[in-house]
């Protein structure tokens, strides 16, 4: 899964660039597609209830 | 128990003692008669051996007593300077290899304001912040969305559960990664910076390194220059959570943000999922509009791209008007009826030849001239 940052950078570009420019119809589309199916995972990773914890044990000190 | 110097036993050469049997007598003498006893006095020819234990002299003005501190006592306290004036809690012994009547301490104070950890903090501090790590320019941004997160802890105590809670309520999104280390005791320092080296090299975002609450000693691991220079060269930030709010370590002082307890650590490191879901429908939000706004745009270009086209034609179909009517000003301007008009005439034979020139025009010929309004025939002479 993507980490949750680059997901979330990402929809923010998708974001300024529909707001920004002057798109051919087709290519506002696609983006706004792209940008709903990330919306949908960037929610789906926070729906997640359970957190992962791994323990890494301790080598032995060096001393 | 006690037993007296027997005097009569070496009254002659015969019944000399050895040296062993001196000193060893010595030794029993000297810790029966004098208990465990606060000493105070001024360190002088203070050595740490390698092997941990210590070894230096108490003295005032006029005497000194060898002193030996081991390991087992001294691994809690940073070490004196010569010149420091301590008290001492101490058996008195004889060093019966040297035959030299010492005392082995258990404990010790310093006289001075502060004690020892408080010149042991300062030196350290004065270390770190001569190179740099204790700079504020130092501190990192910590990650808005951390993928991993590192816990240095204690690994069975209530402050990884606090963290662990805290984590999982506003940031499940995480995975946490707990690096269990000893956070108190000889081997607590060695623990710490060996799991903060196993740390340098994992894919950790934000690293937590957290204790609870407890004395100077307790948390001493947390104040050593070789901790503090440790969590300073983590790759990614550090939150220190040591102690209680009113204790500030060294390890504190290093890290990129220093948290109360070891909850505000973990809060600090995570966002809250509520928010972020928040921030996900306003991004939904902008989405649509976006999109509704890019179809507008691009309506709006057709229509303007349509008006530009008749405009275009209109201003074409404009020029192409003033052009005919100048063409035909210039045709009309040349026309040979207006040239007849301004009060010229052709002058022509009677097969309508034009003559031009005087040797078409001897005397006698017969010529036809047409003026503006008609024709007239005529005779040169």
């Amino acid at each position: 899964m993507a980490e949750f940052s680059k997901q979330l950078e990402r929809l923010e570009a998708i974001v300024r660039k529909l707001e920004s420019e002057d798109l051919d119809l087709d290519e506002a589309l696609k983006l706004f597609e792209e940008g709903v199916e990330r919306l949908r995972v960037a929610r789906e990773q926070l729906a997640q209830a359970e957190l992962k914890v791994k323990k890494v044990l301790e080598i032995e000190s060096p001393s | 128990m006690v037993q007296p110097l027997d005097l009569f036993a070496a009254a002659s050469a015969e019944g000399a003692w050895t040296v062993s049997e001196v000193t060893k007598r010595a030794k029993s003498v000297v810790e029966a008669g004098l208990p465990p006893l606060w000493v105070r006095g001024e360190i002088t020819g203070f050595k740490a051996w390698r092997s941990g234990h210590w070894y230096f002299s108490l003295r005032d003005k006029s005497s000194q007593i060898r002193c030996v501190m081991f390991a087992k006592q001294n691994f809690r306290l940073p070490a004196p300077t010569d010149g420091s004036q301590v008290f001492v809690f101490a058996r008195p012994s004889m060093y019966e290899e040297k035959g030299e009547f010492q005392l082995t301490v258990m404990e010790l104070l310093s006289t001075e304001q502060g004690g020892l950890w408080k010149l042991a903090f300062e030196k350290a501090k004065a270390a770190l912040t001569k190179d740099g790590l204790l700079d504020p320019a130092r501190k990192r941004r910590l990650p808005l969305f951390p993928n991993r997160i590192a816990v240095v802890t204690s690994p069975d105590g209530a402050v990884l559960r606090d963290i662990q809670a805290v984590v999982a309520r506003r940031w499940p999104v995480a995975e946490l990664i707990v690096v269990p280390a000893q956070v108190q005791g000889v081997k607590a320092e060695a623990s710490v910076c060996s799991a903060l080296n196993r740390i340098r090299r994992l894919p950790v975002d934000v690293l937590i390194v957290a204790r609870g609450g407890g004395s100077v000693e307790d948390l001493w691991a947390f104040n050593t220059e070789r901790v503090a220079r440790a969590v300073a060269a983590m790759p990614m930030p550090v939150i220190s959570a040591i102690g209680h709010e009113t204790d500030v370590t060294l390890c504190d002082l290093v890290a990129d943000l220093r948290a109360p307890t070891p909850s505000a650590a973990a809060e600090a490191a995570t966002p809250d999922r509520k928010d972020v879901m928040l921030q996900c429908g306003a991004i939904e939000q902008r989405l649509a509009k976006a999109l509704k706004t890019a179809s507008r745009h691009v309506v709006e270009r057709l229509d303007r791209a349509g008006d530009r086209l008749t405009r275009c034609m209109e201003h074409r179909l404009e020029k192409s008007g003033a052009l005919l009517t100048a063409h035909s000003a210039r045709l009309d301007a040349l026309s040979p009826l207006k040239v007849l008009g301004r009060g010229y005439a052709v002058v022509r034979d009677e097969n309508g030849t034009i003559l031009k020139r005087v040797a078409q025009l001897p005397s006698g010929k017969e010529i036809r001239l047409r003026v503006t309004d008609g024709e007239v025939h005529g005779r040169i002479q």
